[in-house]
């Protein structure tokens, strides 16, 4: 059955998911603030009420618009509609996950989280790939489905949709770090013993947070951070490298070519767990590494030297 | 056996002349016409549910057989005698049975579960009951006006002691438009009681609640139970089919109109803290008996009430906390052995809340709709920039209302959620919570790296200066106050009003005389912490603020304090 789908938000993903829609043969509307060309079929519109009609709207934008789009879409859509977004982040001190900003301005329910190792350029030209839908909502996984899933992406839902979107936003933390290591010397053995604790740490901060350890270790955690190791040229990846190289975090951020989230997120559930009383050696040797209190040898003697316990 | 009879057969007045309920009544009034319906609706709907599928229906009698039997053979009483017998033959021949004995069978035992839940509503014990309940209670409280109150037909002293907040108007409004289902916070068994009170005084519709089947054994209480609209719940049946009569019985009620009443915490808060984790099935049978009027193109909405109950003493406090930090207490969800059990409890509970003013506060929360959104006066739900929509369209799917159970699950697990942040946001701070929760963080500061079990053993062992306390107190008052104007909480007159002196003195009198021990006292200069089990459990209710309110020297305290809210 055709889908009337909308997609807020014209950057990478926002494009790749209208293409991918408008291939299985759905009626796609893509809304952005400034008028863009898209390729035929999908219709290009700066008119939020565009999106009144859909069945499905896609939310496609960074995190921290995330507020902004969604109480603008709040003034069109109702109970009726169904919303996914793809945005990697959480909002504030807080740690507000986009589920519940979108929650809070719109009075759509059947919400969902996109995530996982899903990269824009495969998904617009349908290479094979996979992803995970966090959402309570059956139906919307079904949806989705048949949106834009298939022989060329494999969804996989869960229920555990703040998990989802914890883990998806530490990802991002996590591939700095690693990025950094990778560009120091770290061999194989390190990188992969920093990428397991360094999830178990979040995954353990996730927990307190209402997310299941089990999320971290699929494809919205693990999974995703294996591709990002595995190069899918994130700018998180260049953020990374170029700390390492030795320059500042606001000129290294500037290096990446990308508003990086994942160093806010990391520096605010620090923060959440220092309150919890929880450890988190790798995200503070980390953060101490990044602004310059520590260097990278002191960073690795610090961790090695940890007493070690059950895994 | 005269406990058993009653349980079974509750008392009902002679009917001489039918009662004809007029427009104005409440939707209750028409019950007893509607009861034998509502008994077949919910009958049929199981057993339509099960009778296409033979696997499922067999599974429901071996279920039904095995819990029964299980329960019978504990029980060993004239029950168990009378229909054990009948259990085990059922077992015994389930599988040899053909389609439609098994259906024969499940209709028998759908039926009989359903009529044994299913109450009864007589307007005379109503009349009856919003007179005379008020003047009793009011007769306990001050033994001295019972004749006095009687006379003027009214009871000053329960009016003292129990004040209603909320929007009421918008409630009256709302009671002839759909069905309200009223969802209280629950810490005390009073608070059936105390909140049918507070809807009569509030013109607010009578409502329809199940009640524990053990309730039904007290002559006096099952005559007002049963003849109130109450149905019957007997929490010792595990029998899945059991479970979908209560929820059906529930869903059909909300459908046709009857305004409902449930806790959604299931069980009286052990700890004290304001219920986060909410019970969903009876939330679930309210969220369905929307979809179900919807698919039906029936235009009844159902709104719900998230109510707070606020005591400043609570009759059962000590047994709930010890409760509560047992690892036995944990399982015990009926409680039959507590201070509710014992009527000297009740007289000396209810002479030291009377002598406070405002010491119990029902607090109505704005009505919202199974979605979590807030209701206009006309009864449209409402966006957060205030536009109206049709909630109709929550349960489409490209244009067409449907039933799913699945997606019917996932928003009654949303609303219990919303239902869990309103909870915090209603919840009227009472004076002994504030008292109680300074001289905890106090106690929490003077004793670094304990746990929470040694400093509960530190009776009579720290003490705290009373000036520092009153400064405390005051500090912790003003932050409180500044979130209450963010709407995060609310708080009692008493807090608002009082110097920080007489919010202690008032905390100190209501404790001391009432519980065993006292959780302070006042040893000269110094307020001494006396029980901190029961300072703990009237201090839970601000677990979730206690670093909002914390000056940046009790920060580390109140992290520790907030922290023991993830053990709720």
């Amino acid at each position: 059955m055709s889908l009337r789908i909308g997609v807020v938000g014209a950057g990478g993903f926002g494009r790749a998911i209208a293409q991918a829609s408008a291939r299985h043969g759905h009626e796609v509307v893509l809304w952005s603030r400034k008028h863009r060309e898209v390729p035929h079929p999908i219709r290009s519109s700066t008119d939020i009420t565009s999106v009144r009609d859909c069945d499905l709207i896609f939310m496609a934008v960074p995190a921290r618009h995330a507020a902004e789009v969604a109480e603008q879409l709040g003034e069109v859509v109702d109970g009726r509609h169904l919303i996914v977004h793809i945005s990697r982040g959480l909002i504030g001190p807080e740690l507000k996950t986009i589920s519940r900003v979108i929650r809070e301005k719109t009075v759509c329910r059947r919400l969902g989280a996109l995530a996982g190792p899903l990269v824009a350029d495969a998904l617009a030209e349908g290479r094979p790939s996979g992803a995970i839908l966090g959402t309570r909502f059956p139906e919307l996984t079904k949806m989705v489905r048949e949106a834009m899933g298939g022989s060329e992406l494999r969804v996989y839902d869960t229920p555990d949709v703040v998990g989802v979107e914890l883990a998806s936003a530490t990802v991002g933390f996590l591939t700095v770090v690693l990025a950094y290591a990778q560009e120091v010397g770290a061999g194989p053995s390190t990188l992969a013993v920093l990428a397991t604790r360094g999830m178990v740490e979040v995954s353990r901060i996730g927990q307190t947070l209402g997310a299941k350890e089990s999320t971290f270790m699929g494809l919205a955690g693990l999974g995703d951070l294996i591709a990002a190791v595995a190069g899918d040229e994130r700018p998180e990846f260049r953020l990374g490298r170029a700390l390492a190289k030795g320059a500042k975090l606001s000129n290294a951020v500037g290096e990446a070519g990308a508003y990086i989230e994942g160093i806010e997120v990391a520096a605010h559930m620090m923060e959440h767990a220092r309150r919890l009383g929880l450890e988190t050696p790798i995200s503070s040797t980390f953060v101490a590494l990044s602004e310059g209190r520590m260097s990278s040898d002191d960073a690795i003697q610090a961790l090695m030297e940890r007493r070690v316990g059950k895994e | 056996m005269l406990k058993r009879f009653l349980s079974e057969h509750p008392l009902r007045l002679p009917h001489l002349k039918p009662y004809v309920p007029r427009p104005s009544d409440p939707s209750i009034f028409w019950f007893n016409s509607e009861r034998d319906d509502v008994v077949s609706d919910v009958v049929n709907r199981i057993c339509t549910a099960h009778e296409s599928d033979r696997a499922r229906l067999e599974m429901a009698l071996n279920d039904a057989a095995f819990h029964e039997i299980r329960r019978l053979e504990k029980q060993r009483d004239d029950e168990a005698r009378e229909r054990l017998g009948y259990w085990r033959s059922m077992i015994r021949r389930i599988g040899k049975m053909d389609d439609p004995e098994q259906r024969r069978v499940l209709h028998t035992i759908v039926t009989n579960m359903t009529r044994d839940v299913a109450g009864n509503f007589d307007p005379r014990v109503y009349r009856f009951a919003r007179r005379a309940v008020p003047r009793l209670i009011g007769g306990v409280m001050e033994p001295r006006r019972l004749t006095q109150d009687l006379m003027a037909g009214s009871s000053d002293s329960l009016e003292r002691v129990l004040r209603v907040q909320g929007d009421l108007e918008h409630l009256r409004h709302l009671q002839n438009q759909g069905s309200l289902v009223f969802v209280p916070t629950h810490s005390s068994n009073l608070d059936s009681i105390v909140l049918s009170q507070a809807l009569e005084i509030s013109g607010l519709p009578p409502v329809v609640y199940g009640a524990g089947k053990n309730l039904f054994t007290n002559p006096i209480i099952s005559f007002f139970m049963h003849n109130l609209g109450a149905y019957r719940v007997d929490r010792r049946i595990r029998v899945s089919l059991y479970k979908d009569v209560l929820k059906l019985y529930s869903q059909v009620m909300i459908e046709r109109g009857y305004h409902s009443l449930f806790f959604p915490g299931g069980t009286r808060s052990r700890s004290g803290m304001i219920e986060r984790r909410l019970k969903l099935g009876l939330l679930g049978s309210a969220v369905e008996a929307f979809t179900t009027n919807r698919v039906r193109r029936v235009d009844r909405p159902v709104w719900f009430v998230p109510t707070t109950i606020n005591y400043a003493l609570v009759l059962e406090a000590e047994t709930l906390i010890k409760d509560w930090l047992t690892e036995e207490g944990q399982g015990r969800y009926i409680i039959e052995d507590d201070e509710f059990s014992q009527i000297d409890r009740w007289f000396a509970f209810f002479r030291k809340m009377v002598g406070m003013r405002g010491a119990c506060i029902i607090r109505f929360g704005d009505p919202i709709d199974p979605f979590g959104n807030r209701i206009d006066p006309q009864g449209q739900s409402l966006t957060p920039a205030g536009r109206s929509i049709d909630a109709g369209g929550y349960v489409e799917r490209q244009g067409k209302a449907v039933t799913d159970p699945a997606r019917d699950a996932a928003y009654t697990r949303e609303l219990g959620e919303v239902l869990g942040q309103r909870y915090e946001e209603d919840t009227v701070l009472m004076s002994t919570q504030v008292v109680a929760h300074v001289l905890f963080r106090d106690l929490v500061q003077s004793t670094p790296g304990m746990d929470l079990f040694a400093r509960l053993r530190l009776r009579g062992e720290v003490g705290v200066d009373s000036e520092a306390l009153r400064r405390e107190l005051g500090e912790a008052r003003d932050r409180l106050l500044v979130l209450e104007g963010k709407g995060r909480v609310r708080t009692s007159e008493v807090v608002k009003e009082d110097t920080p002196d007489e919010l202690l003195e008032r905390a100190l009198s209501f404790w001391n005389g009432y519980h065993d021990s006292t959780a302070a006292r006042r040893e000269g200069d110094r307020i001494i912490i006396a029980d901190p089990s029961l300072l703990l459990y009237y201090q839970n209710r601000l677990v979730s603020f206690a670093e909002d309110i914390a000056s940046p020297d009790q920060l580390q305290a109140a992290c520790e304090i907030e922290n023991l809210g993830v053990l709720r």
